[in-house]
């Protein structure tokens, strides 16, 4: 019973979404006001998703009807799977397993591979050219972002996420590891498609991108799961690089200092192109990343 | 199950349709980039979605109500149209304008200009996915366009022109808003000039994308700042003075970089240029009269007139026949001379340069779009109102 209720009422559930979308609204609220606006109300992501939730969901000729209408719910349901392995509220997690870790971050490359994948399903011009830029985005972000979350555990010493928690809780591996905290803090923008690595959204050139054809309810379970995803990364990076989530207090302090930061550097710079962003992962990112990851292992070797 | 719909095109083209509603444009045109994964190998450019038969509805109205007209052609640069119809009218009439007049004619063109530049930087900005400078500059502009309502009770359309003169003066306290108003402005552009000239990020996204060469400028006949960051040395307040700029010394500004960077760099330029004309403007202003009368019939004749509008060279043709409407009213403006660099210079780059080349040139739809009718076998010669209103009814009739 107790388990059925941590599933869909706390710390899973509902209280990810709410807490999804009060992400989503920090984060509106923190690059408004930093680009001099006002921004949004409190209750406006709750308002939109309702609202597309009430509307008509257009199916548009040339589609998997099968497809258009799964694959956001699969997109959302592999965010919500996601947030049942990490410290949500700085709790332990609901359930843990040795290797969560990975499976964690392959749930949460479900939403972005659905995006693409729902924008290669449609014949619409713009959503392919996004689907197109989604996917390659995908490939050059991930290597580096996994490698960057594999740092902690291989200095836990375990790929599970509450050992790594308990471990980083008594070393701040942001000092250890900076490079792996840059990159997982830049590799989560990546994954979120904020700017400046929003490319595969960019307004002025495709429209919306891959989603360019949805509305209504399938539109809303995207932003679901983009909100999910933003409040499940921002925990991760926080529990492993921050000192650990060992309370509430901690998590929510934590996490709002780094989506602060986020706020920060996607209000400071101009949109990257696609081939500009490929190339930032891989010509520095994953490069940095392996060069950190060579010396964990020199130096874990000649401390053994 | 849903049928799968086959691509229309069987060549194999992927065609990225910009318009003539999109998100990166303000206003109705239709761009067709055929793309080869992000490379634009081909550019078309339709126009005329928003052509309103302002030319011809000059022909039904008479002197005076024509400047209320032309002055709606553009809503940013509606003072120069205003005032390059009111230069080609007092031309043929034989009047001569006080200098006080065309001093204040001049200091709101320049007033203008520093609202369509710095309008221009923002979206400019917005296109390459640079909000924070969008937002910044758009709320500086507001300074500007709080002098101009402060002089003219108007934010845009300000109607400062007569037929022989101006409408409004310059007092002191006026001058001294106008002041203090420019000194945040040039604070603030500094900086700006600083942001798009060491801004890494923003570097890659101008720095030698849609390169123009000073030959290429020539050829495609550019104008206005588009020409000037290609090293065109082309400016009618220096080549052919005219207002009060006869007596102004502006100095040009050039860049010969002929990238979107420079087009950044050249507009910018120009804000200080604006900035030390106005002051010196303020500084100069001959006392006098504001307004001569005008004759009610303008005697027969045809003449041109060109001002320098933000965006370029802005050409009139007049033509009177001695009543008081005229024959002929004819506005080439400075977006018709650029728009052909843009489906030349979008080959070879990437789809996400292209809202940028788009917005480098400063593109204003409705100034530019109008109707030629080519038909062969058919004899020239000016179309009548109703004939033309016919035509538009049975085209419409046809389409739908």
């Amino acid at each position: 019973m107790s388990e059925i209720l941590a599933l869909l009422f706390f710390p899973g559930g509902l209280f990810v979404l709410a807490g999804g979308m009060a992400y989503e609204w920090a984060d509106r609220k923190l690059v408004a006001r930093l680009q001099n606006r006002v921004g949004p109300r409190w209750f406006q992501p709750l308002a939109d998703t309702v609202k597309l939730l009430a509307k008509e969901e257009v199916i548009p000729s040339g589609v998997n009807a099968f497809l258009f209408l799964g694959l956001p719910v699969v997109a959302l349901a592999g965010a919500l799977t996601a947030a049942i392995y990490v410290p949500l509220a700085g709790l332990n997690p609901i359930y843990s397993f040795p290797g969560d870790l990975i499976v964690t971050l392959y749930l949460l490359s479900l939403l972005t591979l659905c995006t693409g994948l729902a924008g290669a399903n449609t014949a619409n011009t713009f959503s392919l050219v996004g689907a197109t830029r989604t996917l390659t985005q995908l490939f050059s972000y991930e290597a580096p972002f996994l490698l960057a979350l594999l740092g902690p555990a291989l200095a836990a010493g375990s790929w599970q996420i509450n050992q790594i928690n308990a471990y980083a809780h008594d070393h701040w591996l942001l000092l250890t590891q900076p490079v792996g905290f840059v990159v997982a803090l830049i590799g989560l923008m990546g994954k979120l498609e904020l700017p400046p690595f929003d490319a595969p959204e960019a307004e002025t050139e495709i429209v919306a991108g891959a989603l360019t054809e949805y509305s209504g309810r399938g539109l809303a379970l995207f932003r679901l799961g983009r909100n999910v995803e933003l409040m499940i990364g921002l925990t991760l990076v926080a529990s492993f690089y921050l000192g650990g989530l060992g309370n509430p207090l901690e998590f929510f302090a934590k996490t709002l200092a780094l989506l602060l930061g986020l706020s920060f550097l996607q209000s400071l710079m101009a949109r990257l192109r696609i081939d500009q962003t490929v190339g930032l992962w891989w010509r520095y990112g994953a490069l940095l990343v392996l060069a950190q990851w060579l010396a964990l292992i020199l130096i874990g070797g000649l401390a053994r | 199950m849903t049928e799968r719909v086959v691509m229309a095109d069987k060549r194999e083209k992927f065609i990225i349709p910009i318009g003539p509603q999109h998100p990166a444009l303000k206003e109705p045109g239709h761009f067709e980039f055929t793309v080869d994964d992000e490379i634009v190998t081909d550019a078309a450019v339709r126009l005329g979605y928003v052509h309103r038969g302002i030319e011809k509805a000059t022909e039904s109205r008479n002197w005076i109500q024509n400047l209320y007209l032309l002055e709606r052609i553009c809503g940013i640069c509606s003072h120069t149209h205003a005032m390059a119809y009111c230069l080609g009218v007092e031309k043929l009439g034989g009047v001569t304008v006080p200098p006080r007049a065309q001093a204040i004619r001049s200091l709101v063109a320049e007033l203008e200009r520093i609202h369509s530049h710095l309008l221009w930087l923002g979206v400019a900005a917005h296109e390459a996915g640079f909000d924070t400078l969008f937002m910044y500059s758009w709320r500086d502009r507001e300074t500007v366009m709080d002098v101009l309502e402060g002089l003219t009770g108007n934010r845009v359309n300000y109607s400062a022109n007569l037929l022989g003169g101006v409408k409004f003066d310059i007092n002191g306290d006026q001058g001294d808003t106008i002041r203090r108003g420019l000194d945040f402005l040039e604070e603030r552009t500094r900086y700006y000039l600083d942001v798009v000239t060491s801004d890494a990020v923003f570097l890659q996204r101008t720095r030698g994308i849609g390169l123009t060469t000073i030959e290429q400028a020539e050829r495609l006949g550019l104008v206005g700042p588009t020409a000037r960051a290609s090293g065109v040395a082309r400016d009618l307040r220096i080549d052919a003075p005219y207002a009060a700029y006869g007596d102004i010394p502006v100095k040009i500004v050039l860049d010969s970089a002929g990238d979107l960077e420079a087009r950044f760099v050249v507009r910018i330029k120009e804000l200080f240029e604006s900035y030390r004309i106005i002051r010196h403007i303020l500084d100069h202003l001959p006392e006098g009269e504001l307004q001569t009368k005008m004759p009610r019939r303008i005697k027969a004749g045809e003449t041109i007139s060109r001002v320098e509008a933000p965006r370029g060279e802005l050409f009139y043709f007049i033509k009177s026949n001695g009543t008081d409407t005229p024959e002929r009213i004819k506005a080439r403006t400075p977006t018709m001379c650029n728009m052909a660099s843009v489906a030349v210079l979008a080959v070879g780059h990437q789809l996400a340069d292209m809202p940028m080349i788009l917005a480098g040139i400063d593109p204003c739809f409705s100034c530019n779009d109008r109707s030629v009718v080519i038909r062969q076998g058919e004899e020239g010669g000016a179309w009548t109102w109703e004939r033309l209103r016919q035509y538009g009814i049975d085209f419409y009739r046809r389409q739908s």
